[in-house]
C-alpha cells in the first residue's frame, strides 16, 4: 500500500529537524520508508523536490550545504526554525481564536488554523471558548472566486499575471497583463489592484470579472510596489460614494427612506411631498430611477435629463 | 456553537498539525483526546488519525526510534517522549501563508464597530505580538486587507440582546417594496458576510428572517425576554440569500451594460445572447420586488416574464414621467429654472408625444 503523503512528509521533517549535519539526498533515502520504496532514481528526485517545496510552503527553513567531497546535504537548522518566545494572556489567546475561523477559504483556512496550532504548542492558553468571550459574532470572510488563490500567491511572490477580464459593461473578456499589488475584500466583494502593463498605469479589478483562468509568467517583477493601494477608494468611486456635488430631488413623504438616510437637508413641502438635498456622484441617476414616480428630479440639469432619458426607455419597454 | 472553520483533509495541513502536535504532546503525558482536538480545534476523528500516523514517524536518519504514541479512545500515551530530541520538539516558526492568514483576519476583525472595546483591546496586543513573533514573514500579509461592514450602534444593541437574551424592536427598511416596517424579532446571531446581517426569528412573519444591519433605521432593546424557537442553524457560506425551488421564476434579458445583474443576483442560469447581453432566469418569492431592478435597468434591460412585473415597471416609469410635466411648469415660476429650462424643455415636448 502506498505511505500517506502526511507521513512522508512527517518524516522527513522530523529527519531534517533532528539532525546535526546536513544529510545526503542518499542518506534521506535509506531512513524514510517511502523512498526506499520509489522504484526509480526519477520518481524519488521528482517526490523529493515536491516534499522539500511543501515543507517550505509551511514554513520550514531547509538549507542546502555542500560538503568537501562536493556532496550536497540538508537540514533544517533549530536557530532558522523555531518560533521567538511569545506569551499571550487568555483574552489575547480568545481573540486570536475567534480571528482564526473567519475565512472561509480553504488555504487560508487551513493557514490559520496552522498558526493557531503552532501558538498552541508554544503555550497559547485554551481555556477560553472564543465564542463565548465574543457574544454571539460570527464574521466570516467570504472568497468564492477561483482566481483569489492564485492572485493572492501571485501578490505575494510578486509574480506578473494574465487573465481574461470582462468590464462590467463590456460583452467580450480582454486578457490583462497585470503585476499585482494586493488584493482586497470590500463589502464582500475581492478586488485586486496593481500595474496593468498594456495601458501602463494602475487599475483595479474585481476578481468575480475575471474569466478562465490565472496564468503566471515566470519571473518576478521589479518595479516598486506602493505601500498604500487605494482600492476602496477606487470602487467607493464606482459605486458613485464620491460625491462631489448635491441634487434637489423632490421625494414623496414615506417613501425612499435610504435617500432621506443620505440627505444633507430635507424641508417638508405639505403637499405630500418632501424636498431633499442629497449628494450627487457617479450611478445617482441609475439609482434615482428606482424610485420610480416617488422621486422627482428638479436640479441639476444634466441629472434631471438623465433620469428622464432612463425612464423613457423603461417606459416604452 | 456552529462554525468549525473549512478545513479539507489534505497532507500539508495534517503535516503542519502533527508538527505542533508532537511539540504540544511531549509536555502532557496522558493528554485527554476530547481536550487536545478542543486545542487544535479539530474532530476527535482527525486527532485519531493523525494518531494513526504519527507511530510511523521517526526523527533521527538509521536506527532511530519511531515515535511510541498511542491511545485508547481517551488518552494519549507516548512512552518514548525522548525519541524526538528537546531541540526538535521546539515550537516552529510562522510560515508566511500562516502569518498572513492569521494577521489579516485579526486585523479584519478588529475594524468591526461592534466588538467590544476589552476584546479590541485583546486582539490589537495579540496581532502586535503576533507580527513580533512572525517577524519577516509577516510581510506578505499586507499584500492582503479586507474590511467588514456595520453599523456600529445597532451592532452594538443586537449583540447586547443576544447576550441578554432580550426581545428587539426595530424599524426596518425592504429595498424591495421601499417601505419601513416595525417588528419585534427575538435574535439569534450576528454574521458577518461583507455586510453585517442579524439572524432572528421574526414575531411579525412568524419565521426565521436574515436583517441586513445597514438597514435598520431605528432599533430598541425590550425588556421582554427572547425566546426564539429552537432552529438548526443553516450553513450560510454559501450565500444569505438561497431562493426557494418553489419561488416564482423570473427571466431578465440584459444587453452588456446590464450584466452586472448576474453578478448581485443569485440565479439558476445566465445565458449568453449573441449582442453581448445575457438572458437571466432568477427565483423570487416575490416577483414584483423586481420592479426596482427593471426601472435601474433602463435601456441596459427588460423584464421577459411575468408579464404583469414587466408592465407595472412601465406604468411606474410613465407615471413619473407625467410627474416631470408637473414640476416644470411649477418649478419654471417658483424656482426660477432659467438656467436649465432650455434643455428641460426638450424632454417635455419628447415626453408629451409619448
Amino acid at each position: 500500500m502506498a505511505i500517506a503523503k502526511a507521513e512522508r512528509l512527517m518524516n522527513l521533517a522530523l529527519c531534517l529537524l533532528g539532525t546535526r549535519r546536513p544529510l545526503s539526498k542518499r542518506e534521506l533515502r535509506e531512513s524514510i520508508e517511502a523512498y526506499l520504496e520509489a522504484n526509480s532514481d526519477d520518481s524519488f528526485n521528482r517526490m523529493f523536490e515536491r516534499d522539500k517545496d511543501d515543507l517550505r510552503e509551511l514554513g520550514l527553513v531547509i538549507e542546502t550545504v555542500e560538503n568537501l567531497d562536493g556532496e550536497v546535504g540538508y537540514l533544517a537548522r533549530r536557530d532558522s526554525n523555531r518560533l521567538p518566545p511569545i506569551t499571550l494572556d487568555a483574552e489575547e489567546a480568545a481573540a486570536l481564536g475567534l480571528a482564526a475561523k473567519v475565512w472561509q477559504q480553504a488555504r487560508l483556512a487551513g493557514a490559520a488554523s496552522g498558526a493557531l496550532q503552532k501558538l498552541r504548542a508554544a503555550g497559547l492558553p485554551e481555556d477560553v471558548d472564543p465564542y463565548e468571550a465574543h457574544g454571539a459574532l460570527e464574521p466570516r470572510i467570504p472568497v468564492h472566486e477561483a482566481s483569489f488563490e492564485p492572485l493572492m500567491l501571485a501578490c505575494r511572490d510578486r509574480r506578473p499575471v494574465v487573465f481574461d477580464y470582462r468590464k462590467a459593461t463590456a460583452a467580450r473578456p480582454e486578457p490583462r497583463h497585470v503585476e499585482p499589488w494586493a488584493l482586497e475584500c470590500w463589502r464582500g466583494h475581492w478586488y485586486l489592484a496593481g500595474f496593468d502593463r498594456d495601458r501602463g498605469a494602475e487599475r483595479v479589478f474585481r476578481l468575480s470579472r475575471i474569466t478562465g483562468k490565472v496564468r503566471s509568467r515566470g519571473a518576478r517583477f521589479t518595479a516598486p510596489v506602493p505601500d498604500v493601494v487605494t482600492v476602496r477608494e477606487t470602487v467607493a468611486g464606482w459605486a458613485g460614494e464620491t460625491a462631489d456635488r448635491s441634487a434637489l430631488i423632490r421625494l414623496r413623504t414615506g417613501a425612499g427612506y435610504p435617500l432621506r438616510a443620505k440627505a444633507t437637508s430635507v424641508r417638508e413641502l405639505g403637499d405630500g411631498w418632501d424636498e431633499l438635498e442629497i449628494p450627487y456622484g457617479h450611478g445617482l441617476d441609475a439609482w434615482l430611477v428606482e424610485f420610480g414616480p416617488d422621486v422627482v428630479v428638479l436640479e441639476p440639469a444634466e441629472l434631471r435629463a438623465d433620469v428622464v432619458d432612463r425612464l423613457r426607455a423603461v417606459a416604452k419597454g | 456553537m456552529a462554525g468549525k472553520p473549512v478545513r479539507p483533509t489534505n497532507a500539508i495541513d495534517q503535516t503542519r498539525r502533527m508538527l505542533s502536535l508532537v511539540t504540544y504532546l511531549k509536555e502532557r503525558p496522558g493528554a485527554r483526546v476530547e481536550d487536545v482536538a478542543r486545542a487544535f480545534g479539530i474532530t476527535e476523528d482527525e486527532l485519531v488519525s493523525d494518531l494513526d500516523v504519527l507511530p510511523m514517524c521517526g526523527t533521527s536518519f538509521r536506527g532511530g526510534d519511531l515515535l511510541d504514541i498511542d491511545t485508547d479512545g481517551e488518552r494519549i500515551w507516548w512512552h518514548n517522549p525522548a525519541a524526538l530530541g528537546e531541540e526538535t520538539a521546539e515550537p516552529l516558526r510562522l510560515a508566511a501563508d500562516e502569518a498572513t492568514a492569521l494577521l489579516v483576519a485579526a486585523r479584519a476583525v478588529s475594524t468591526l464597530p461592534g466588538l467590544r472595546e476589552s476584546d479590541r483591546q485583546a486582539l490589537l496586543r495579540a496581532t502586535a505580538k503576533v507580527e513580533t513573533a512572525a517577524g519577516e514573514q509577516a510581510g506578505a500579509s499586507s499584500r492582503l486587507s479586507v474590511t467588514f461592514e456595520a453599523e456600529g450602534g445597532v451592532f452594538a444593541d443586537v449583540d447586547r440582546a443576544i447576550s441578554e437574551r432580550r426581545r428587539l424592536w426595530i424599524r426596518y427598511y425592504s429595498p424591495a417594496r421601499d417601505e419601513l416596517t416595525e417588528r419585534e424579532i427575538d435574535p439569534i446571531r450576528l454574521v458577518s458576510v461583507g455586510h453585517t446581517y442579524v439572524e432572528a426569528w421574526c414575531r411579525r412573519s412568524e419565521a426565521r428572517r436574515t436583517f441586513r444591519l445597514d438597514r435598520v433605521a431605528e432599533i430598541k432593546i425590550l425588556d421582554e425576554p427572547s425566546a426564539p424557537p429552537e432552529v438548526e442553524l443553516r450553513d450560510l457560506s454559501e450565500g444569505l440569500v438561497q431562493p426557494a425551488a418553489e419561488d416564482p421564476e423570473v427571466v431578465v434579458e440584459v444587453g452588456p451594460g446590464g450584466r452586472w445583474v448576474a453578478e448581485y443576483y443569485p440565479h439558476d442560469s445566465a445565458d449568453e445572447l449573441s449582442d453581448g447581453g445575457l438572458r437571466i432566469t432568477l427565483r423570487t418569492p416575490d416577483p414584483a420586488s423586481l420592479r426596482r431592478l427593471a426601472l435601474r435597468l433602463g435601456r441596459d434591460g427588460r423584464i421577459v416574464s411575468p408579464r404583469d412585473l414587466a408592465d407595472s415597471a412601465r406604468e411606474a416609469a410613465r407615471e413619473a414621467l407625467a410627474a416631470y410635466d408637473g414640476v416644470e411648469a411649477q418649478g419654471a415660476q417658483a424656482a426660477g429654472a432659467g438656467r436649465d429650462g432650455q434643455g428641460d424643455g426638450r424632454y417635455d415636448r419628447q415626453e408629451q408625444g409619448l
